[in-house]
Formats: structure tokens, C-alpha cells, sequence
């Protein structure tokens, strides 16, 4: 590569070494060079030789700027290759410059620069980096220069240690004492954070006992003890590249770095640990833990009794108003001690861990024949008022128990001491106490004094709890555990009936006398004393399998009969389901035989029974509960919802209650269990099983009749889409052949003859009985939820059937048919596709005329003969109902279509259209200014549902055609409606005349802009902005337009939101300001107050020319919103004031 | 002369939980929610103080029990009581609460503000000067001062 020009880099140089130029240049200029050299382009000896005067200059301030520049160089190019003459000649250099006071920033860059150059690349030689230290040791003080300099030596320090350490190792005292001299007093952070990892590493490295750590180990420490416990404000926004757990961490590393610190380090931590800091607490703590880890067994043994009595006097005093008194907040001392109690814990662990290596007995004689634990177990059996009265005692407890379970958990032969030494005395005091409160019930009859010893509870149960880790831990040992003389297992199985017995008591008393805040800790922990022992590992549980019944009989006697107590309720529920879970993870299967006996069937059977004490979604919950243990339980618990619903409708109790029974229990079986069963992959039958059994069901005519009568019909339909849509195609094809076969025996209309064409509409139109209705709307719901590629027997008749219920204004056949035109019209599996499509036009023609027949006979008749007007009207009145469900049938159909992108839907969507329009022909026909208002109404409904038609086509539905229901969705399908709709309507609304069809128009656009995505609304927001406008204003008149006006102003404020919105907006900002300000005070709905004030908030960062003449109006609409009704208005009123006020 | 500053170090108190808003579905359309002490609280409570960067609710100047309110009658009396009681900032802060409730509220309110009885050593100056429509209106007038106040209230519009 060509070299540069000397004209070309030397000026880099210059303005380097000038002192004069801003900090920026300076970078760039090392930059520039850097790159030169990097490339090749510029040789380093070059360089050198061209900078020999700055850098030997008598004038120190060029020179330390040249040394700079050039060690600033050489740490840019740290991946060049660099030949070992360059690096010889090199760090000659800037050891010698070490010694140079004046410019020893650059020598220590340099020196930094080659310590950091890797091997590949050319490194500084071994030799070398003894001279360096060397030189460095005796030439630089650290402490006497700045900041950014010691972090520098610091940084030379550290990576001399990591990357040689030989260099170090062959020290001397001297030289270490140098070390200590460099961190003494040291304060910056990131300079700590570099000298805590320095000592930690040179400490590691001499690791004789007669060698230099341990003789500088007092010196050391010394200086490290200054800082403990770290205290560090800055938080991480402050721009330092050091936060307090990072410096926390580094020291803890260096106290942990060498045993030798141990005789200084453990006194300062225990005494730290009785600070009233909380900070310094849970830093001594965290430390202690970890020095306890390190310092080895043999060490720590001489501070085992100091490390348990400061242990305990932090575990005891932990109560919750001393620890507000030291830190702000009841918040924050919670936080706190949650903490605390854990650290605290964890390093008693450890200590019991650690220490007890040499001598066994050690520590757990230390725990267990202290003063203070022995007196307050004994306590609890001596008082009689042992019952808990303030959350004091209940902290204490909690502490004791916490103790002696951290203790038991910790090996097997701890366990068996701990057992020894407490379990069989705790159980007596236990079952005095209950014998006592026994007796209390039998006289007292009832009301009891509950005058349970908690603490012995508690106590007991944590003990269960530890032996069980235990257990878990080694129940491969299992068998020597049973034989062994006095082992804990042997203990335990000598009182095991009695526990059992006590706690299954104490869920049975009646404790109303209670607090309740300390009846939950006693259920809490009852619960918790059966769970442990049903849940120990098989092999070496000490329950026989009648205890084991026992106890999942006491907890399903808690679900079945004491529903009133929630808490316990809810426990016992948990328990029970972890106890399913349990022995599905052992795999016990004799213990699930019992389980599937005491539990499941018990608790299954609450579903089938008519017991109304209990809630039914508690029965529910419990069933699913119950049911997650396992598989094989959540089928039982299924079979048993499907058994319930069947009986509930064949039964002819005639209650209205039952409907919502039955939607409750579907509502259970869809969206809790059947999900639950998806995921672990056991559904298979089921959901046919249910379909099949519930057609068999509503096969009678007398049954329908009551289903319907009793409203269970929406339940049902629901229920059976949901089933339907769940299952296989095969299973599909056998209930849809089904369902069919029994509407064909059933239905009284001549369905042979459907299969060629439609019937007269005459012949069908008389309206059906409730029974034919129902019948329809089940074979609909199995239609919704097919497949794509489910076949359908007879699908003409089926579609001529449906056709009939909906000019009839059955809705669940528009579902019917949408479903089967989405999912089916072009099927090639179906060969007669031109005839479906064949019938799919005569079924809209049919339709269309069924609608307008009776408007335009209307007009004609009026027209003819006026005398006859009040008879006619009797009779086009009972159709409107009709004529509106047939138009919301057309508009699911159309949504069917739409839905996969097909072209037929523009002839209904057309249609609509007309519909819409109908007020208009009939304002431009003269004739009729003077009609009468009877039929002008109609034809505003008329209008109206065509433009809630609309939003039917445009919106997401959970009836039918969802992804649940597997419809054929085509991506963007309401994008591309929106932009084929949006021309047409523009120029509908352009051309209308008449205000009635204006607004009919402005709703159904409404509904398409709402629900259409909004990128591509904005990306139109320049044609129907105005619109958009225009129709907020007219609709905000009607209170039964309130959704769709908020939903136009989100869509208003989403273009707010866009720069190309904004431009558009910008331009139209007079009307656009004017109706917001209208809208401020929209009286329906305060969402849209709130909306419209957020939107001219937005508005006001529009460009201050165009906006300020509208700054009166809107401050005008902004006071009379701060006396809004509303408080969420008017906070948001007091935003937009100020926000309009600010700019003038 | 280095002015040191009137109180150096300040008591500072825990802010109180915010009211939270309901979900709009559960509210009634038509229900009335009447101006309350709290609301007006919300108001005033995020004021800064002109010396120190705590609002005035930390420093506990203003306190949800000292703002007395009659909504039918369009009265509202804030009665807030400076952290020492040579303040001279007394008067700012009771200005500053002054111009945010005007600019706050409805204009039918009549707003009163008064120094704690016994908190301030001129505590009738003070209110007089507070509640004093001409003097409030000169004050405004002066640009150092609405400054001083435009900072104080910058953070209460957020």
C-alpha cells in the first residue's frame, strides 16, 4: 500500500501535541493516525522518527502530549502485528518514561497498551515486563497523581497479575508493602473497584503459609476493613463505570481472596452484624456466608459458637417495628427484612454445612443445648396461653421454626438428633392441649376456645418438612434408615397415628373464636403438616396406606363440607392437587388407586349432585383442581361435567336457574379443562363422546321444547360449537351425519324435494314451531364448528334447509350458511361447485326481494291507495323484525365471503348499499313529502341495520367464523374491503341529499374506518379526513351512535399520531379543531370527552401559525371541561388549558 | 454576599398513594364525581418547592386535611404551613398555589389561601397579600416572579 505524504498525517501530529485545540480534534487526530498505521499506510518507525523531538523535548507539557500520542497510538492498533524489534524498542521506551514525572500519563498508556497486546500479535516480552515492574514499583507513587492516572496504574497492576503473575510472584516485602502504600486512601470507585480485584489476586498468589500473604495479610486488611461495609449512593445514572454491588462484590473477592485474612475478617463481621444499619447487616451477612465457604472448616471451627450467637441474635430480633425505625418506608422495611430473614437463613446453612466437618457434634450442640432455644421450646409446653396472641409471638415462632427446620434438613444424622431431641415431647405437648380443647367442645358444646398450642404446631410441622427434604435427598438409603436404632424414620412412625390424628382435628374445629388473621396461620399450617406426610417419597414413607386415606379423606372432607372458610378451602384444594401430582411423580400406583377412590370420586360427585349449599363455581373450581394432579383425573372430571349437563337437561325440573347451571358447567368444560386436556395431549374421544351424547339427547320434540322454554338453547349451541370445533374430521363426519340424519327424520318440511331447487317462497315462510327452531339452530352449531375439509352429506338440502330458517329471521342459519360458503364454496372436494355457486346467487336473489318486496309494494300501495295505508301498515310492521334479522343474515354470509376473499361478496355488500340509500329514492320520489311517519321509520331501521351490517362484516366474532371455528381467513381481508368500499362510499355520500341517508351512510363507513387497520386508514387520510369530520359531528348527536364516535376518535387520534396524518390534519385544522371542541363536551360517553381533550393536547405541537387562531375556542371548550362531571375530564381539561395557555 | 439557603435541610415525608382510576366499564355514565379534597390535592401536591427539589407534599407544606372545600358553594381554602417559620418563600409557595388552582379549576371556585395559623412569623402580611386580588395580579405582572412560579408549577402539568 502506498504510503501517505509526510504533508498529509504530520499536521495530525501537530494539533495533537497543541494543547490550544478542543478535545474533539485531539481524538480525531489519534484517530486519523491510528487508521493511517492500522492500514499500513504510515510506518511506525516513521512516525517515531518524525515525533523524536516531541517526544525529547525539554519542554515537559509538548512532551508528555507526544508520549501521550504516541502510547495513545499504540493502543489503538492493539490488533497489528507488530515484529519483536518495534515491541523491544517500544517498551524500552516507556519503562524508561516511567520514571519521567512530568509526561507519565503516556508512559503509562504505553505501558497499558503493551501489558494488553495478545500473543498473536507480537507481546511484550517476559524480561521486559520484570523491568516494568521494576521500574514501575520504584519509580511511581501512586497515591500523588490524579484520578485518571492511578486508574491507569491500577489497571497496569491488575493486568500484570492476571496476565503474568510469574512476574509478581518472585517479589519481596518491600515490594508488597509498595501495593498497600498504592490503595491505601484510595476513594475514586472505579480505582477501588481495580485495587479490591488487586488485592484479591495477589493474595491468591501466595498461598504459602509462610509466605508473603500471610504475613501482610494484618496490613492488608487493614486497608480493606475501611470499606466495609460499602457504602456507594451513586446509582447507575451517574455515568460511572461502577455501581455499589460491583464494588461490593470486588471486596467481598478480596476478603475471600486468602485464609489468612480470617482471624481479622470474622471478628469484624460478626461485630458488624449487631450495626442497627440494615445495609450493614445484609452486607455482613452476605459476606459471612461466603468467608464461612472459603476459610475451610479448620478455621472457622474456633468461631463456630460467636458466628451461631450472632446468628441468633439477628434471626430473634427480627421484628418488623424495629425495622421501620431504621430505613423510610413500611415498604421498604418489609423488602427489607424479607431479605434479611433469607440472607440470614442462607448463611446459618452454610455455616452448619461447613463447620461441622471435624466434629460432628459441634454445632447442632451449640443449636440444640442453647440457652435460649431450649427455654423457649420449653416455654411452649409449660404456658397455657401458648396460643398465639400478637405478631410478635407469631415472628418468634416463625424464627424458632426456621432454626431447628434448617437444622433437621441439613443431613440425615441432624435430622435424627433434632427428632431426638424435640419431636415426641412436641407431639405430647400437642395432644394435651387438644385433649383439653376436646373436652372444651363436649362441654361447651361447640364453642370452642381453640386453645391450640401453636408453636408446638408450627414446630412439628417444619420438622415434617425438614425430614422429608431429607428423605428426598437419600431415599436410596432408605432401608439402613428403618433399621437403625433411633433413627428419625423410627421416631416418626412411633407418633405418626397421633399427629395424623391432631392435625386432621384441628382442620375440623371450629375455631370462630378466633382472630381469623391467626385462624389462617394454624389452617395454614395443619394443611401444611398432611400435605408433607402424604407427599413422602414411597420407598421410605412411614404412612401405611389406611394413614394415607385417612388424611386425603380429612382434606376432601374440608372441600365437600366447609366451603365457608375460604382460605382453608383453597389450601386443602392445593394440597390435595399436589398430593395428585405427587404420586403420579413416584408413580405410586397403589396410593392412586386410593387417591382416584378417596378424592377424585368424592369430589367428581359434587358435580353431579343437586346439592345447592354449595356454590357452583367452587364445585367447578375443585373439579379442575383436582383434575390437574393427572391425566387419567381430568378425564374422570370430564366425563363427569358431560354427565352433569346431560342430566341436567333431560331432566324436567322446569327451573330457570338451570340455564345458567348448564352455561356455567360448559363454560368450565370449553375454556378450562378442554385446554388443560390439549396441552397434555389427552382429548381424543372425549369431545365426540359429548357431541354425540348431547344429540342423542334433544332427539325428542318434548325435549327441544323445553330446552328452548328454559333458554337452554344459547348454552347449548355454544357448548356444542365449542365441541364440534375441537374435534378430528372423522369424528366431525360422525356427528354432522348424525345431526343430519336426525333433522331429516325429525323436520316435518319436504326436505327430498330440496334437492333440486329452492322452494316457493310462499310454500315456506310460514313461521316454524319453537321445536323445528331449536332443532335448526343445534344442526347449526355443528356446521360452525366443521373443518375445512370435513365432507357434508347433502349439503344442497342442508343449504336449502338453512336458507328457508333465514328468510324465516332465524340468525343461527346465517351462521350456517357464512360458515359453509367460507369454508366450502370452492372446495374441489364438493364437484358441483357451479351449482353452489348457482345457489348461492338464488339464495341472494331470494334475499334481496324478501327485503325490498315489502318497501317497494309499500310504495305502491301508498301510492295507489291511501285509504288502505293503516291496514298495510299492520301487516309490513310484523315484517320489519324479520326483514332486519334477514339483512344481518345477509351481512354474516357477506362476512363469510369477505372473509376469504371472494367476489361475491360485492353483491351483497351492493346490496347493503341499496339499502342504505332506500331513504333516498323514496325523498326524491315527490309523491311522498307527505308520508306518513309509520313507514318513514321503517325505512330508517331498514337503513340502520344495513349499516350495522357493516360492522358485522368488518369485525371479529366470536359466534362463529374465527380461527376457534375454523374459518378461512385470507390476510388483509379488511384492508382490501376497506379500500374497494372506500371510493364507493365517498361518492354515496357526496350524491346523498337526504340527512336520514347521510347518516346512515356516515354509520356504516364509520364501522368499515374502525375496524379497518389504522397504517392504512392514514395512508388514505387525505380523501376521508373530512368525511371522517363531518360524520363525527352528525353522529354525535345520537346517543346510540356513542361506540362508533369513539371509535372514529381513536382512529382520529392514531392519525394525530402519524407524520402523514399530521400534514392532513394541518390542512383541515379549522374543522378539525372545531368538532374536537364540540366533543369536549359529548354528553353519551366520557371516554370520548377524555379522547377529544387528549387529541387537541396532541394538536398543540402543531406548528404555532397555523394553530393559534383557534387558541380562544379551544381554551373556551378546555374551562367549561374543568367543571366536567367527570374527574378523569376534567384532569385532562386542566392539561389541555395549560398546554393552550403556554403559547401565547 | 453568598445567599445560604432559608431552610438547608428539610424534613422529607413519604409521598401518598395516587389515586387510581377505574376501569371505565365499571363506572356509571351519568354518575356526578363531585370536586373533592383529594382532587384538589392532586393539584397542588406536585408543586415544587422554590428552594429545594421536593415537592410540596413531601415537605409536607400541603396536606390532604388542610384544604377545606364547599362544592355548592364554589369555595375551596388551602391552608398550607411553610417548613420554618422565618420563610420567605412563604409567599411564593401560597402564589404558587394560587395560579395553579385558578388555572385548575372551574371559574365559579372562589379560592382562599392562608398561611397555618402559628406557622409563620408574618403571617398576616402573608395572607393579606395573598388573598389580595391586586397584588396577586401586579405580582403576575412581574416576569422574575411568574418565572419562579412557571418553574415551580412545570412539573404539575405532566
Amino acid at each position: 500500500m502506498a504510503r501517505v505524504p509526510l504533508g498529509e498525517w504530520v499536521p495530525h501530529v501537530e494539533a495533537y501535541v497543541d494543547v490550544s485545540r478542543p478535545a474533539a480534534q485531539h481524538s480525531a487526530s489519534v484517530d486519523a493516525l491510528a487508521t493511517l498505521v492500522n492500514k499500513d499506510r504510515l510506518a511506525l518507525f516513521d512516525l517515531v522518527s518524525k515525533m523524536e523531538m516531541y517526544l525529547t523535548t525539554t519542554d515537559h507539557i509538548v512532551r508528555s502530549r507526544g508520549i501521550l500520542l504516541l502510547g495513545e497510538i499504540l493502543s489503538r492498533i492493539s490488533v497489528k502485528w507488530l515484529d519483536v524489534n518495534t515491541i523491544t524498542t517500544l517498551s524500552d521506551f516507556f519503562i524508561s518514561r516511567l520514571s519521567d514525572w512530568q509526561a507519565i500519563r503516556g508512559a503509562l498508556v504505553g505501558c497499558l497498551a503493551l501489558l494488553h497486546r495478545k500473543q498473536g500479535v507480537g507481546c511484550i516480552v517476559f524480561a521486559d515486563v520484570k523491568r516494568l515492574v521494576e521500574s514501575f514499583l520504584q519509580n511511581v507513587q501512586v497515591q500523588s497523581l490524579a484520578a485518571a492516572d492511578r486508574k491507569l496504574c491500577f489497571q497496569i497492576l491488575s493486568c500484570i497479575l492476571d496476565r503474568y503473575p510469574e512476574a509478581i510472584k518472585t517479589m519481596d516485602g518491600e515490594q508488597l508493602y509498595w501495593i498497600c502504600e498504592a490503595i491505601d486512601e484510595e476513594k475514586d470507585p472505579e480505582c477501588l473497584k481495580l485495587s479490591f480485584h488487586v488485592v484479591e489476586v495477589v493474595m491468591k498468589l501466595f498461598p504459602d503459609p509462610s509466605g508473603l500473604a500471610a504475613q501482610f495479610a494484618s496490613e492488608f486488611f487493614e486497608i480493606l476493613s475501611k470499606y466495609f461495609p460499602v457504602y456507594f449512593t451513586h446509582g447507575a445514572g451517574d455515568d460511572l463505570n461502577a455501581t455499589r454491588d460491583d464494588l461490593s462484590r470486588a471486596l467481598m473477592n478480596a476478603f475471600c481472596s486468602t485464609p489468612y485474612f480470617e482471624p481479622f475478617a470474622i471478628p469484624l463481621l460478626l461485630d458488624k452484624l449487631s450495626s442497627s444499619l440494615p445495609l450493614a447487616k445484609l452486607e455482613s451477612l452476605k459476606y459471612l456466608d461466603n468467608c464461612i465457604r472459603f476459610y475451610g472448616a479448620d478455621r472457622m471451627v474456633r468461631h463456630a459458637s460467636a458466628v451461631w450467637l450472632k446468628l441468633k441474635e439477628v434471626i430473634f430480633s427480627l421484628s418488623p417495628e424495629q425495622l421501620l425505625l431504621t430505613s423510610g418506608s413500611a415498604k421498604d422495611a418489609e423488602k427489607n427484612k424479607n431479605q434479611m430473614v433469607s440472607e440470614t437463613l442462607n448463611c446459618l446453612k452454610t455455616a452448619i454445612t461447613y463447620i461441622d466437618s471435624s466434629d460432628k457434634d459441634l454445632f447442632i450442640n451449640l443449636i440444640l443445648l442453647d440457652e435460649d432455644i431450649v427455654n423457649k421450646i420449653h416455654s411452649m409446653s409449660s404456658a397455657e396461653k401458648s396460643i398465639l396472641s400478637s405478631l410478635e409471638d407469631l415472628a418468634q415462632v416463625n424464627a424458632l421454626g426456621s432454626v431447628i427446620s434448617i437444622l433437621a434438613e441439613s443431613s440425615t444424622y441432624f435430622c435424627t438428633r433434632v427428632f431426638q431431641e424435640h419431636l415426641t415431647h412436641l407431639v405430647d405437648i400437642l395432644g394435651t392441649s387438644t385433649d383439653y380443647e376436646s373436652r372444651q367442645l363436649n362441654t361447651c358444646n361447640g364453642s370452642s376456645s381453640a386453645a391450640v398450642n401453636y408453636g408446638a404446631l408450627y414446630l412439628c410441622v417444619q420438622m415434617l418438612a425438614s425430614c422429608r427434604e431429607v428423605a428426598l435427598v437419600s431415599y436410596a438409603e432408605c432401608s439402613s434408615l428403618k433399621l437403625a436404632k433411633e433413627s428419625w424414620w423410627l421416631i416418626l412412625e412411633k407418633k405418626l397415628d397421633q399427629l395424623i390424628h391432631l392435625l386432621g382435628l384441628f382442620l375440623t374445629l371450629d375455631s370462630r373464636s378466633m382472630q381469623s388473621m391467626f385462624r389462617q396461620e394454624y389452617d395454614a399450617c395443619a394443611v401444611k403438616g398432611l400435605l408433607t406426610l402424604a407427599t413422602f417419597p414411597e420407598q421410605c414413607s412411614p404412612l401405611q396406606a389406611n394413614a394415607f386415606e385417612d388424611i386425603l379423606a380429612m382434606l376432601t372432607s374440608v372441600i365437600t363440607s366447609k366451603f365457608e372458610n375460604v382460605d382453608l378451602w383453597r389450601l386443602s384444594l392445593k394440597a390435595l392437587t399436589s398430593i395428585g401430582s405427587s404420586i403420579i411423580e413416584f408413580n405410586a400406583s397403589q396410593k392412586e388407586v386410593i387417591y382416584c377412590r378417596t378424592v377424585v370420586d368424592k369430589i367428581v360427585s359434587l358435580l353431579e349432585s343437586y346439592d345447592g349449599s354449595m356454590p357452583l363455581s367452587l364445585r367447578l373450581e375443585a373439579s379442575y383442581e383436582v383434575g390437574t394432579a393427572g391425566l387419567n383425573h381430568m378425564l374422570r372430571v370430564a366425563r363427569s361435567l358431560e354427565g352433569a349437563v346431560v342430566t341436567n337437561i333431560s331432566k324436567a325440573n322446569g327451573r330457570m336457574e338451570c340455564a345458567e347451571y348448564v352455561a356455567h358447567l360448559f363454560e368450565c368444560y370449553s375454556s378450562r379443562v378442554l385446554p388443560w386436556l390439549f396441552t397434555s395431549g389427552g382429548i381424543n374421544e372425549l369431545a365426540l363422546s359429548f357431541a354425540m351424547h348431547l344429540l342423542d339427547e334433544i332427539k325428542d320434540l318434548s325435549m327441544l321444547d323445553r330446552i328452548s322454554s328454559q333458554g337452554l338453547l344459547d348454552s347449548l349451541m355454544t357448548g356444542m360449537k365449542l365441541l364440534v370445533g375441537v374435534c378430528t374430521e372423522e369424528q366431525q363426519t360422525l356427528i354432522v351425519q348424525k345431526a343430519y340424519s336426525m333433522v331429516s327424520s325429525v323436520l316435518p318440511l319436504p326436505l327430498k324435494s330440496m334437492t333440486r331447487c329452492l322452494l316457493a317462497v310462499d310454500e315456506l315462510v310460514p313461521s316454524h314451531s319453537v321445536q323445528e327452531t331449536a332443532l335448526i339452530g343445534m344442526l347449526s352449531s355443528v356446521i360452525v364448528g366443521l373443518r375445512l375439509q370435513t365432507p357434508v352429506p347433502d349439503m344442497i338440502v342442508m343449504i336449502n334447509l338453512f336458507t328457508v330458517f333465514l328468510l324465516n329471521g332465524q340468525l343461527p342459519a346465517a351462521y350456517a350458511l357464512a360458515s359453509i360458503f367460507n369454508k366450502y364454496l370452492h372446495n374441489p372436494e364438493f364437484s358441483h361447485e357451479n351449482q353452489l355457486d348457482k345457489i348461492f346467487d338464488d339464495i341472494l336473489e331470494r334475499c334481496f326481494s324478501t327485503v325490498l318486496a315489502n318497501s317497494y309494494s309499500k310504495i305502491s300501495h301508498s301510492s295507489v291507495d291511501i285509504s288502505n295505508d293503516a291496514n298495510f301498515l299492520y301487516v309490513s310492521s310484523g315484517n320489519i323484525p324479520s326483514k332486519i334479522d334477514i339483512l344481518s343474515g345477509l351481512a354474516w354470509i357477506g362476512k363469510g365471503l369477505l372473509m376469504r376473499g371472494d367476489e361475491k361478496m360485492k353483491d351483497i355488500s351492493m346490496f347493503l348499499l341499496k339499502c342504505l340509500c332506500s331513504g333516498e329514492t323514496l325523498a326524491s320520489t315527490p309523491a311522498h313529502e307527505e308520508e306518513s311517519c309509520g313507514s318513514d321509520s321503517s325505512d330508517t331501521s331498514i337503513a340502520t341495520s344495513a349499516a350495522g351490517a357493516f360492522n358485522v362484516m368488518m369485525s371479529d366474532s366470536e359466534v362463529c367464523l374465527n380461527k376457534k371455528f375454523h374459518a378461512r381467513i385470507k390476510p388483509l381481508y379488511k384492508q382490501r374491503f376497506f379500500s374497494i368500499m372506500m371510493p364507493i362510499f365517498l361518492s354515496k355520500i357526496k350524491e346523498a341529499t337526504s340527512m336520514e341517508t347521510k347518516l346512515a351512510l356516515y354509520q356504516a363507513f364509520g364501522h368499515i374506518i374502525s375496524n379497518a387497520p389504522v397504517p392504512a386508514v392514514i395512508t388514505e387520510a387525505h380523501q376521508i379526513l373530512l368525511v371522517m369530520v363531518d360524520s363525527l359531528a352528525k353522529l354525535s348527536v345520537e346517543i346510540q351512535d356513542k361506540d362508533l364516535v369513539y371509535n372514529l376518535l381513536l382512529v382520529l387520534s392514531g392519525m394525530l399520531m402519524d407524520e402523514k396524518g399530521k400534514e392532513c390534519i394541518l390542512d383541515n385544522i379549522h374543522i378539525t379543531v372545531s368538532v374536537l371542541t364540540q366533543l369536549v363536551s359529548y354528553p353519551h360517553m366520557m371516554v370520548v370527552r377524555e379522547t377529544a381533550l387528549q387529541c387537541l393536547v396532541a394538536l398543540s405541537t402543531f406548528p404555532h401559525s397555523k394553530i393559534f387562531p383557534m387558541r380562544l375556542k379551544v381554551l373556551q371548550a378546555a374551562i367549561k371541561a374543568l367543571d366536567d362531571k367527570k374527574r378523569a375530564v376534567r384532569q385532562e381539561a386542566v392539561r389541555c388549558r395549560q398546554t393552550w395557555q403556554s403559547f401565547a | 454576599m453568598v445567599m445560604g439557603l432559608i431552610n438547608a435541610n428539610p424534613v422529607i415525608h413519604e409521598k401518598k398513594e395516587r389515586r387510581v382510576r377505574q376501569a371505565p366499564e365499571t363506572t356509571d355514565e351519568n354518575a356526578v364525581e363531585p370536586i373533592d379534597q383529594l382532587e384538589i390535592f392532586d393539584h397542588i401536591r406536585d408543586i415544587k418547592d422554590p428552594e429545594h427539589p421536593y415537592s410540596l407534599e413531601q415537605l409536607n407544606v400541603v396536606t390532604e386535611d388542610s384544604i377545606e372545600l364547599n362544592d355548592e358553594r364554589n369555595y375551596v381554602r388551602v391552608t398550607f404551613t411553610p417548613t420554618v417559620e422565618h420563610c420567605s418563600m412563604a409567599t411564593v409557595i401560597g402564589l404558587c398555589i394560587r395560579v395553579k388552582l385558578i388555572r385548575s379549576l372551574p371559574p365559579r371556585y372562589k379560592v382562599d389561601i392562608r398561611v397555618a395559623p402559628g406557622s409563620h412569623s408574618t403571617e398576616a402580611a402573608v395572607n393579606k397579600q395573598l388573598n389580595d386580588k391586586e397584588r396577586v395580579a401586579a405580582a403576575l405582572e412581574n416576569p422574575n416572579l411568574l418565572d419562579m412560579v412557571e418553574e415551580c408549577l412545570s412539573p404539575t402539568f405532566d
